[in-house]
């Protein structure tokens, strides 16, 4: 193993976090605000998976029209926020220089969450799209991409404007997304808002949407945090790096084949279907890769960054295996268009808020320049998230392969399938509890923080006192 | 390298500077000479690994993507290759449709015809008669007055139907045969169904002619 000089520095990088602390802050403001608001919408729509009564005379929030408004909300609000935030600051970091174009990111982020606001009351009010994972409605779909464009130019000035010649696996996977992203969403706004497709053609496209923005959005992003966390904090060089680049190749050439997998059986040549059958086994090869480097993450040492990190990448690598292993014919056919897709969303989507946990608790004291305030809070949040995401996904698989069994049986009645998941399902929303009350604690902790940092006359006089009956 | 001491988690430590990080890891992309021959297990697993997926993606590829076609919906029914094997149809039902297509005009769906105008097709004697006559009327067509079951029709023509010059129909044998057999068996008339190789053999035998004449079809057998 290759020996790294220990780090002198503890406060390295002062200036250049001060840099980026307005934007980068006000993009994780809004990102834990959705967070939170995303938490509590997941919970009343799931309330009303087995309790179809609850709100039903309330237009805008019937179950078709919340179901698409938190699922809006987790990806534009918490995932897009906050994965820009560590996007923006880990290119900053690498780059070696100041994060500049620091208006941009404002004023890109104002508008992103302004046009998002608009966009969830247009879903309420049931201007829908329709489409999974693109449910914004079309008056909206123009202002986000340039909104995003706006966040996006620090990084890319970041990129341009680096320090040393040489790149890390971080910077190439950060940098991937960042212009991914306006690529596939500009090309579907086309093809499926302002010169819609015919016919079929619309459900093809879509999936490609909703896959691109797990396979080239949300994977890299993550994964440039994981890169970057784990040799940083245990200080041992990846082992195996030399080929992380066939690992980030294979992600971004097989994994934007993959979501033709959701359409077999579908009205669409088999070829489609087949295709995403196949990249779904191809793309193992980037997890192959991802588990040889990152493997360091399971021997945490104690550190809760870590820790969050390594079940963040278990959870990615299970979901790819999953997706692998559930494509196939035999498999599809009992799990497709029953909970277990949902199983399998919430494990890939909560993979990547665990790694954004992790790089959230590294990233913002050294942002804000002022350590976690409390270790209990960081344990709270860690254990409620932690049982939250495994029972949640468990739930909803089981829910999901009761429902897909009993489908194919034409002797059980849609009543008897309902009564048989609705034990899973009140298992989901305990679970989807457990995760907004840790999500709620991380949202405290971190305007305890702020207090803290940004108003210490008021604390500073408060601890007197505190030394004072003490 | 990592301490055994308790990790504040207030605050994570780091244990590498940003421009270190890159640079190690550069260097192991880089890649170093290898003098001391040390044999490294990794890239070959990996190279073995990706290859297994790729061969068994190949496979995978070539028999369930159905060529690639935008026809074939179910990836385990290929496309053949061999000669073409089309279902042979049901001639009432094909005869039917034919009927329907066409005959039905003048004929009428009830085979009556129209009083004076069209001869009937049901009970007429032309139809439960010779078949060689009744193949030619549709195969060239029936031009002039014609006697059916007492009545002479004089006023309207029969078009040809048949793969013959002049045809504006150019209907296959086999439909020919279908439809006729069709009107053999419908509205009560029974007489035996006609074969797709008797009306092939019949239009090799007259070759190119105009309309028949009642006195012609009658010296026929």
């Amino acid at each position: 193993m290759i020996t790294v000089p220990p780090n002198h520095a503890s406060a390295e990088a002062d200036g250049i976090d001060a840099s980026a602390r307005c934007p980068l802050g006000l993009l994780t403001a809004f990102a834990l605000l959705w967070l939170v608001v995303g938490g509590a919408l997941a919970l009343l729509s799931l309330l009303q998976l087995h309790s179809p009564g609850l709100l039903a005379d309330c237009a805008w929030l019937t179950y078709g029209r919340l179901q698409a408004v938190q699922e809006t909300v987790f990806i534009y609000g918490w995932a897009i926020n906050a994965g820009l935030a560590a996007a923006l600051w880990l290119l900053v970091r690498l780059g070696g220089d100041g994060l500049r174009g620091a208006n941009y990111v404002i004023l890109g982020g104002v508008f992103w969450n302004l046009a998002l606001v608009l966009g969830l009351v247009g879903i309420a009010a049931g201007y829908t799209t329709s489409h999974p994972m693109l449910q914004i409605p079309r008056y909206v779909q123009p202002l986000m991409l340039v909104a995003y464009a706006a966040m996006a130019v620090p990084g890319v000035l970041a990129w341009t404007g680096r320090r040393t010649v040489q790149t890390y696996a971080t910077q190439w996977y950060a940098v991937a997304a960042l212009f991914l992203l306006p690529w596939f969403f500009s090309a579907t706004q086309v093809m499926l808002t302002f010169l819609p497709m015919r016919g079929t053609l619309q459900m093809v496209v879509a999936t490609w949407y909703a896959q691109n923005l797990i396979s080239l959005w949300l994977a890299p992003v993550a994964l440039a945090s994981a890169y970057y966390l784990v040799p940083k904090i245990t200080g041992r060089v990846l082992p195996g790096y030399d080929f992380a680049i066939y690992g980030f190749w294979a992600l971004l050439a097989f994994g934007t084949w993959m979501g033709g997998r959701h359409l077999i059986g579908g009205p669409v040549p088999a070829w489609i279907a087949t295709v995403g059958i196949v990249s779904s086994i191809l793309v193992l090869f980037h997890h192959i890769i991802l588990f040889v480097n990152l493997r360091g993450v399971f021997r945490p040492d104690g550190s809760t960054v870590l820790i969050f990190v390594a079940i963040g990448i278990l959870a990615y690598l299970l979901s790819g295996m999953v997706d692998a292993i559930f494509a196939t014919h035999v498999l599809a056919m009992v799990t497709q268009f029953t909970y277990f897709q949902q199983a399998q969303q919430q494990l890939t989507l909560g993979a990547f808020s665990m790694i954004l946990f992790g790089v959230l608790y590294y990233m913002v004291p050294r942002l804000a320049g002022a350590t976690w305030p409390s270790v209990a809070l960081i344990r709270a949040h860690f254990l409620s998230v932690l049982i939250g995401f495994v029972l949640l996904v468990t739930s909803l698989g089981m829910a999901g392969w009761v429902q897909g069994r009993d489908l194919n049986n034409a002797a059980v009645t849609f009543a008897t399938i309902a009564s048989h998941t609705r034990p899973w399902l009140q298992l989901a929303v305990v679970a989807q509890a457990l995760m907004l009350l840790g999500n709620l604690l991380l949202a405290v902790h971190c305007c305890w923080l702020l207090c803290a940092r940004f108003a210490p006359a008021a604390l500073s006089r408060t601890a007197a006192r505190e030394v004072v009956v003490s | 390298m990592s301490s055994p001491s308790p990790v504040d988690p207030r605050v994570e430590k780091t244990a590498l500077t940003d421009e270190g990080l890159i640079s190690v890891h550069d260097n192991v992309a880089a890649g170093k000479s290898d003098a001391g021959g040390h044999y490294r297990m990794l890239p070959l697993v990996l190279l073995f690994v990706f290859s297994g997926l790729i061969i068994f993606a190949v496979t995978y590829l070539n028999r369930y993507s159905g060529h690639f076609r935008g026809n074939i919906f179910d990836e385990r029914q290929l496309p053949s290759n061999g000669p073409v094997v089309v279902a042979k149809a049901d001639p009432l039902v094909l005869g039917k449709k034919q009927y329907g297509l066409a005959c039905v005009t003048c004929h009428m769906p009830n085979g009556l015809g129209l009083p004076g105008i069209y001869p009937p097709l049901a009970g007429s004697e032309w139809v439960a008669g010779s078949d060689e006559r009744l193949i030619r009327i549709v195969l060239h067509g029936l031009k002039g007055p014609v006697t059916v079951k007492g009545i002479v029709y004089g006023t309207a023509a029969m078009p040809a139907f048949g793969q013959v010059p002049g045809s504006g129909y150019n209907w296959s044998d086999e439909k020919i045969a279908a439809v006729l057999t069709y009107i053999r068996q419908e509205w009560g008339n029974t007489a035996a169904p006609i074969s797709t190789e008797r009306v092939a053999e019949l239009r090799a035998k007259a070759g190119s002619r105009k309309e028949w004449v009642e006195a012609e079809l009658r010296q026929l057998p």
